[in-house]
């Protein structure tokens, strides 16, 4: 290879390297954090009869808004978005406000994202509070649910982050349904 | 190159555990230890909160500094993008609610 050819081909390895790495940041997918039915064990398992068609999101906090110059981000109105559609999904969404018995809160608390890397792990933080119709706290939970965007997933970085958030929203909602599986709710 | 690879291949976010909101033998807890842990929870959510605005004000710069050829790569690179402060923090608001919560229920005095 001759030093030019050598050049050009430096050029756009180096070139192709950075278009991984450098786009547009946009937020995270609400369909895409969408848990849309059980799989696996989980789906044995069914909800406990009193929630079935008795939740409803309540408020959603803790979430960022997406700087397109800056990394994907979720916000409170993608999350509540994607966990309506989840409960809904599970047949657990109230038909109407005043048949909600079992309200949510959800706290982001945040989410640990990688600086760069080829396979991308997020890490969601989030706080789930669950109330019975007396007001009185039925579920209170931590979960932290990470996700891991593979290369194949995303050739471009900010949109394999983009995944990442949405994989660990995912992951988080479906951790969420598990210990809402394993209460016994009055 | 090498270096750039490594940094790509392991530029891992940090393992982040706040504390849960609730916490088993919370109910049980007399008035002087819910006392204790709020104050104690209050004190590690101020020393969060501060040193988030640190990471913060750290990141801005690396950013700004990301723009210089190829040392740049390297401070792009250290941006923490962990949240560990923040999430920290946070989780300790929210179990302060919660105790807080549980000493009004007991009718502890504030």
């Amino acid at each position: 290879m001759n030093s030019r050819t050598e050049s050009v081909a430096k050029f756009f390895a180096a070139a192709l390297m950075l278009s991984g790495l450098a786009a547009c940041a946009s937020a995270a997918d609400p369909t895409a954090m969408t848990v849309i039915a059980p799989v696996g064990a989980d789906a044995a398992k069914p909800f406990p009869q009193p929630l079935l068609g008795a939740m409803c999101v309540r408020n959603v906090t803790g979430g960022e808004k997406t700087n397109p110059l800056w990394v994907s981000k979720v916000d409170n109105a993608g999350f509540s978005t994607a966990l309506t559609a989840s409960l809904t999904g599970n047949g657990l969404n109230a038909a109407a406000t005043d048949s909600c018995h079992f309200p949510i809160d959800v706290n982001l608390l945040g989410l640990s994202q990688p600086g760069m890397g080829f396979d991308m792990t997020v890490t969601s933080h989030v706080n789930y509070k669950v109330y019975d119709s007396a007001g009185q706290p039925f579920l209170l939970e931590t979960i932290d649910a990470p996700y891991t965007a593979k290369f194949s997933e995303a050739f471009v970085g900010v949109e394999r982050l983009k995944k990442a958030n949405e994989g660990a929203i995912r992951q988080s909602i479906s951790t969420f349904f598990v210990k809402l599986r394993d209460t016994t709710p009055k | 190159m090498a270096s750039l690879i490594l940094c790509l291949a392991g530029c891992a976010a940090r393992q982040v555990t706040p504390v849960a909101i609730s916490q088993p033998g919370d109910a049980e807890l007399p008035c002087n230890s819910l006392k204790q842990q709020i104050a104690d929870a209050s004190a590690a959510e101020a020393a969060y909160r501060h040193k988030d605005k640190q990471v913060e004000s750290g990141n801005a710069v690396k950013t700004a500094g990301s723009a210089i050829p190829v040392a740049g790569l390297f401070l792009a690179g250290s941006i923490d993008l962990s949240n560990e402060e923040q999430v920290k923090a946070r989780a300790l608001a929210d179990r302060i609610e919660r105790l807080a919560f549980l000493a009004k229920q007991k009718g502890c005095a504030p």
